[in-house]
Formats: structure tokens, sequence, C-alpha cells
């Protein structure tokens, strides 16, 4: 099983036992458990690859020393050959023989144990990929748990025995009833500005007709019944907001 | 080792978020809580351990949700639109919660831990909104 499978059977498995931490320690001392294995098992893959190494060293040194073997003992058969001594010739060959074939034997070697060292490098490799993997599993798994702790005891803490969880749902709730709150303030401060401020004593001076706005309907009208005035410009609307207004953006003048 | 100690993630929640809104909560783990007070008093807590630092807030309890094929495929779908934090469910006491959370490498900056508890508060808060049709109404 993978530890990821593990891990998921782990929380499958306490999820069902109301009231218990999520992860035992018990299961985390197995996950710590296994990830102290495969560090062994990989101690002891790169002491193998360390061994391996040595082998081919050892095999490529006796390879070169063949080597020069062969060379010095195919001079010997030339030097037999150009005295014409046959026999001595013959004999040296039967050894130049046997050296060549060693030198065969040691090159094999070497290819079988390069093999080996290539394929334990890979091992090596994917096993510290997948180690460091699973620490950072176990790492979560970990934080995990104890986030759910601590959010359990904070939840025991608000409510005592009969805790409840405080959730974002409590939380929009809280916050649409606060805007409601503040709604209802403004709306009350507004209402209370309306009647005791000057909000409400100029429009009902404005009502009766005490307070010229000349800016209204009526005064508009009253400038474009009488065109002299729109003549002489902004002038004529006599209203101080209206002429600065004016003068803000009109860029002709 | 955690890169912080609980007393200077404290101190650099407290910064944030007021000295009045962080809480250490007693635990073996580097655990705190903070107190979201923009969003609605949401309460988040906060692990750090030797390589992360896990940030996670109670979205709604199971319980409350009418029809769980449903939410489970909404949330799913929120999840991959969601800014810096997932959803995810949990077992607190035994009880099923949707939880929002986020993860941040041990060697983040504080203001980076900041931001992602602000966040976090932000998308649950928006998660549950949009998630509200799906919920029991009370």
């Amino acid at each position: 099983m993978s530890i990821l499978a593990k891990i998921l059977t782990l929380f499958r498995g306490t999820a069902n036992e109301a009231g218990q931490a999520v992860v035992d320690k018990n299961a985390i001392r197995i996950l710590d458990q296994e990830l102290r294995d495969s560090t062994t098992e990989l101690a002891k893959s790169k002491q193998e690859l360390t061994k391996v190494m040595a082998q081919r060293q050892l095999s490529a040194n006796r390879g070169s020393a063949l080597l020069d073997k062969r060379r010095e003992y195919e001079g010997y058969v030339q030097g037999a050959l150009a005295k014409g001594d046959e026999a001595l010739a013959r004999e040296v060959a039967t050894k130049l023989s046997d050296v060549e074939r060693d030198l065969q034997a040691e090159a094999d070697s070497v290819q079988r144990l390069d093999a080996s060292i290539g394929s334990l490098k890979t091992a090596i490799r994917d096993t510290e990929t997948q180690l460091s993997r699973l620490k950072q599993q176990i790492d979560t798994v970990k934080a995990t748990e104890a986030v759910q702790r601590a959010q359990s005891a904070v939840s025991a803490r608000h409510s005592g025995a009969n805790s409840k969880i405080g959730t974002a749902l409590d939380s929009l709730e809280r916050i649409k009833l606060r805007q409601e709150e503040q709604g209802a303030r403004f709306e009350a401060a507004q209402q209370l500005e309306n009647e005791s401020g000057d909000g409400d004593l100029k429009k009902r001076l404005s009502q009766a007709g005490l307070v010229e706005d000349r800016s209204n309907v009526d005064g508009i009208l009253e400038r474009f019944r009488n065109p002299q005035a729109v003549i002489v410009d902004g002038a004529a609307t006599g209203d101080p907001k209206l002429l600065a207004a004016e003068s803000l953006f009109d860029k002709s003048k | 080792m955690p890169l912080r100690t609980r007393e200077q993630l404290h101190h650099a929640l407290a910064e944030a978020f007021g000295a009045a809104q962080v809480a250490t909560l007693d635990d073996a783990e580097i655990a705190l809580q903070v107190v979201l007070a923009d969003a609605g008093d949401l309460e988040v807590t906060l692990v750090a351990s030797e390589h992360q630092i896990y940030c996670s807030t109670p979205l709604v309890t199971a319980a409350q949700v009418r029809d769980r094929a449903a939410f489970n495929d909404a949330c799913l779908r929120l999840n991959t639109v969601n800014p810096l934090s997932n959803l995810g469910l949990a077992t607190i006491d035994g009880e099923d919660v949707y939880v929002v959370f986020g993860e941040l490498s041990a060697d983040s900056s504080d203001p980076q831990i900041v931001e992602e508890i602000r966040m976090l508060g932000v998308n649950a808060i928006d998660a549950i909104e949009l998630l509200k049709p799906y919920l029991v109404t009370a």
C-alpha cells in the first residue's frame, strides 16, 4: 500500500470514531517508523553502491594490468618469431591467449558493474525523492492534526461542554447583522440631522417661498422669458454657486 | 526546527491584527489563533511545523449542508478559482466540518503569512456567501 493510501485509510478509520483525534499518536508513530525504515534502506543502498563502485575500480585496474601484459606478450611473440624460435613463440602465444581471455572477462565484468551502478543510482535518487515527499506528507498530516486539535480546543473554550464550532457561516451572519445595525444607525442619524439641523429648516423656508432659488424650474423659465438676462451670461442667474461652476468648466473663458 | 519561535510568530501577528485578536493555543506544536475583526470575528487557526505553516478556518459543519453531493461539487468548482486558499473536509471532535485552508512554506516572510490569513478570511466569507443556497435554511 502506498503511503498516501495509508494516510487516507487512517483518516477514514478515525473519522468514524467520534471524539477522537483525527490521526492518533500511534498512527503518526507508524508513519514515522516507515520513514525511518526507508531512510535505513536508503543508507543500505548507498553502501551497496560504494561496494559496487569499488569492485568496478578493482576490475578496471585488473583490466589495465592485463592490457599491459598483453602488449608485453605480443612483443615476446614477435621477438621469438623473428628469431625463428617457433616453440617459444607458441609457448608465449598460449599465455597471451589466457591473458586475452582474462581481459575479455574483466571487460564484461566492468560493463556489468557499470549497469549495476546506473540502476543503483537511479533507485537511490527515486528513494530520496520519495523520502522527501513522505516527510512533507507526514508533516502535513501532523499539522492538520494539530490544527484540528487546536480548533477543537477553541470551540470547547467558547461554549464549554456543549461545544459548537465557530464557522464562516456564523461570521457571515455577524457581518450581515453589523451591516444592518450600521445601516439603521446611519438612517437614524440622517433623520436626526433632518429634524434638528439646517436641512429641514431650509426645506420649509423654500416651501414657504422665503428662500429664492433661481436655479429651480421657475427660476430657469424666468431667465428665458427675459432674454437679455441670458445675453449677459451666467451673471443673470445671480447664483454664486452656479457662477463658480461656470468658471470652473467653461473653457472659452 | 521551525524557522520561527511561537513568540516571534505571535508578535508578528499581533502587529498586524492587534494583540487582543491573537491567542497562543496550548499545544505541543506552534499553534496560534487569530480572530479577524474584518471578517465577522472569523477564527483562523495557525500551526507552524518544520516545513510549513498551515492556516485553517471552519467554513460550515456538514450537518448544516442540505445536499452534500451538490455542495461538494460546488466546492470543487469554487476551489479552482479560489486564490491562495483551498476548500477541504476535516473531522473536528468527531464532526465533519468543511474548512478553508492554506499552506505556506516555513520560510515565508511575516507579510506573506499576514496576507495568507487575510485572504483566508476573505475567501471563507466569499465562499460561504456563494455556497449559502446549498445549506439548510434555518
